[in-house]
């Protein structure tokens, strides 16, 4: 068997232990299926739509899972409440540490961890109402009146000059909300439709990433007015990135398409027609806002998804970007030139109404996407198709991987927290626990 | 109902008995067999692949339409698709096909070669006949300007204009007659981006979603929502003037078919999910 092999090519050092320790992770991660040994008794009576364990230091234990009929649950995923006594075997049941019943008066979108420690979090529903809680008195601290009812928030876990929990919100300005004031720092104006999905840059802490229900994702520099990049699905790159001086051939990028072009204002991707031969005949509006060097023009109407963005996920090392849309496509975007790279996730079809949780394995490999009933594990480079996860009796709208046991956990419509854990044969499993020092 | 099956080049290619492509497949005049869909279905190159499907692209006889291939019947003839989308890139930005969006749909794309819409796009505008002669000089200034330049999908207003005035001046006027002629479409999300269309395909269009939708309920009729592909190729769908063949590679590679290996030979299963 490949373990045992492997663990005599680490004893003899032919194979690096921290090899060996990511060949463990991913053939793990790759071998995921309905868990018999583990499994989460929820109490919620409406669909599940958010998924999150803390993001601690070295320890991810607490789920936190929020429902669309406006509860709130904690589980703990190291330690059974009891477990249940069948024939063969005995499957652990986490029961809620506790739960909320009446967190929001309508459903919840999102339930956030704060990202230092697991004394707060922070959640968000339809009732336009984003609400900071202190977990051990379970009570409300602060709370955010929104224009519109709000589709997810985002806090950035590498920040340390800032404590803003960014909304996207079914109005088209993303606010920013201060947790150290308790009052809105800014907001962001741009996208023209509402915003679905948002997610702060995993490298920078002032980058947000925004996608909106107009399809378009933006990217906006906290501390400057507007964004400075638009991700266009039709600017392509083919594996490798375009190089930095622009080419001068006819198909390149709009702005440097145009033959006759005058040679001012490249900035701005549309060129206003007053500036060409006086003879014309067509008027144009002409730009209403100046822009700002190296920030976007207002005008561009590049879209990256032929529907909303409802799902967006940055992967661990921050270079790329997955975002899936209402036109059932998942795109893979190198973040640094801004390009699709054209990878291809074969046939899915993603519900097209409510912002999904899409979950990337932290070495990159894998890329979990719920479909409909199921949930799809892709390979991210190639977009074959590794797993398909049917054990969910209706839509599947969250999932988040834990890394730390390599484990999958999914809620649903079905009011259920699925467990997906690896399949191996029980010897082994105590090998790799051992290996992964975990007591 | 045999002769659909019949590939419409005039070079016959000799049969092979893996279901694997041969890219060197050269027109071999001497065996006129048939070609079975089984032996046909996967192909290594996405530019061979658009070869063989536009010369198999049936005949109409109600409607002259240059052959089209759908993306979703690339993705199932070849098998990585990152892959096909990214050499199908390389061959927009060399200007050998063009792609277009359909609204049949999601996510419907056309690939047709250049030369072919070029092809059809005269045989439209003879067709359309335009009241105004001066304003006809636009149809040339679309093709040499524009269609040279742009190899995306869509266009807006301000840069269709721009590129348009570079054979002479434009108004409003020489946009609605592109318009009308059927080359562009306004988009219903945004009234300021246009989409190129390839003229005269509407009934082709209408007979792909209704010959979707048989083909599928064909399908879903049967006990156990399969059928060997044999006997499902000499079926004739009412409904759409496109051959069987057509439907079947477009289902497979939208992911609504799939294909499963079995003693008797290929079957074609109803994909649930």
């Amino acid at each position: 068997m490949w373990t045992w092999k492997a663990l005599k090519q680490r004893e003899d050092g032919l194979l690096r232990p921290s090899a060996f320790r990511r060949g463990v992770v991913s053939s793990r991660a790759s071998s995921l299926q309905l868990s018999n040994a583990k499994e989460f008794i929820s109490l919620h009576r409406g669909a599940i739509n958010s998924l999150e364990i803390d993001s601690t230091e070295g320890e991810g234990r607490y789920l936190l899972s929020a429902a669309s009929d406006g509860t709130v649950a904690v589980f703990d995923t190291h330690r059974p409440t009891s477990s249940s006594t069948s024939s063969c075997a005995s499957i652990a049941q986490h029961h809620p540490l506790f739960h909320l019943p009446r967190a929001h008066k309508f459903a919840i979108s999102r339930a956030l961890w704060y990202p230092v420690d697991t004394g707060l979090f922070i959640t968000a529903s339809f009732d336009h109402y984003v609400k900071l809680w202190d977990t051990n008195s379970t009570q409300v601290v602060l709370d955010y009146k929104l224009p519109a009812k709000v589709y997810g928030i985002a806090m950035s876990s590498i920040a340390t000059s800032h404590s803003l929990i960014a909304t996207a919100t079914a109005d088209v300005q993303v606010r920013l909300c201060d947790l150290a004031s308790g009052a809105f720092a800014h907001t962001l104006s741009g996208h023209r439709d509402g915003v679905m999905s948002l997610e702060w840059s995993s490298s920078t802490e002032f980058v947000l990433i925004t996608g909106g229900c107009d399809g378009a994702i933006r990217f906006w520099d906290i501390r400057r007015p507007g964004t400075f990049l638009l991700l266009d699905q039709s600017l392509s790159q083919l594996g490798t990135r375009p190089p930095l001086l622009p080419t001068p051939t006819p198909s390149n990028n709009e702005s440097t398409s145009l033959p006759a072009s005058s040679k001012s204002s490249s900035s701005t991707p549309i060129l206003p027609a007053q500036k060409r031969r006086s003879h014309k005949k067509i008027q144009l509006k002409p730009p209403t806002q100046s822009s700002h060097p190296g920030m976007a023009s207002s005008q561009n109407r590049a879209t990256a998804h032929y529907g909303a963005v409802n799902g967006l996920r940055a992967t661990a090392d921050g270079f790329y970007l997955l975002s899936s849309g209402s036109d059932s496509r998942l795109r893979l975007w190198d973040i640094e030139s801004g390009r699709n790279t054209l990878v291809n996730y074969e046939a899915m079809s993603i519900q097209t109404s409510k912002p999904i949780q899409l979950a990337v394995t932290p070495d990159s490999s894998l890329v979990f996407v719920p479909c409909l009933a199921s949930l799809k594990a892709y390979d991210l480079w190639s977009g074959t198709t590794i797993n398909t996860y049917r054990g969910h009796y209706e839509s599947v709208n969250c999932c988040f991987f834990n890394a730390q046991y390599q484990e999958l956990y999914t809620g649903s419509n079905d009011r259920q927290i699925l467990v997906w854990s690896p399949s191996i044969p029980a010897a082994t499993q105590i090998v790799y626990l051992y290996i992964l020092g975990i007591p | 109902m045999a002769e659909s099956s019949q590939s419409k080049s005039g070079g016959k290619k000799r049969p092979r008995s893996e279901s694997e492509g041969d890219p060197d497949a050269d027109a071999d005049a001497a065996s006129l067999q048939s070609i079975q869909l089984e032996n046909d279905l996967n192909f290594t190159d996405t530019a061979i692949a658009l070869q063989m499907m536009k010369a198999q692209f049936p005949k109409l006889d109600k409607v002259v339409v240059r052959p089209f291939i759908l993306r979703s019947q690339l993705y199932s003839s070849v098998k990585d698709r990152t892959q096909v989308d990214r050499d199908l890139e390389s061959l927009k930005k060399e200007a050998v096909v063009r792609v277009f969006k359909l609204n049949t749909g999601k996510d419907d794309h056309a690939i047709m070669f250049m030369d072919d819409y070029l092809a059809q796009m005269e045989n439209a505008v003879k067709r359309y006949d335009a009241k105004d002669k001066q304003l006809s000089d636009v149809f040339d200034w679309f093709k040499q300007y524009v269609i040279k330049s742009k190899t995306d999908v869509s266009i807006s207003h301000p840069e269709l204009c721009s590129l348009l005035s570079n054979g002479g001046d434009v108004t409003e006027k020489h946009v609605t007659l592109l318009i009308n002629a059927g080359l562009l479409t306004c988009q219903l999300i945004d009234q300021n981006l246009y989409w190129f269309v390839i003229p005269n395909i509407g009934s082709i269009l209408k007979g792909l979603s209704q010959g979707r939708k048989e083909l599928l309920s064909l399908i879903n009729r049967t006990k156990y929502k399969e059928m060997v592909l044999a006997n499902l190729e000499k079926k004739r769908l009412r409904l759409s003037p496109l051959d069987i063949r057509f439907h079947i590679r477009d289902l497979i590679g939208s992911g609504l078919l799939k294909t499963v290996q079995s003693p008797i030979g290929l079957l074609i299963r109803l994909s649930r999910d």
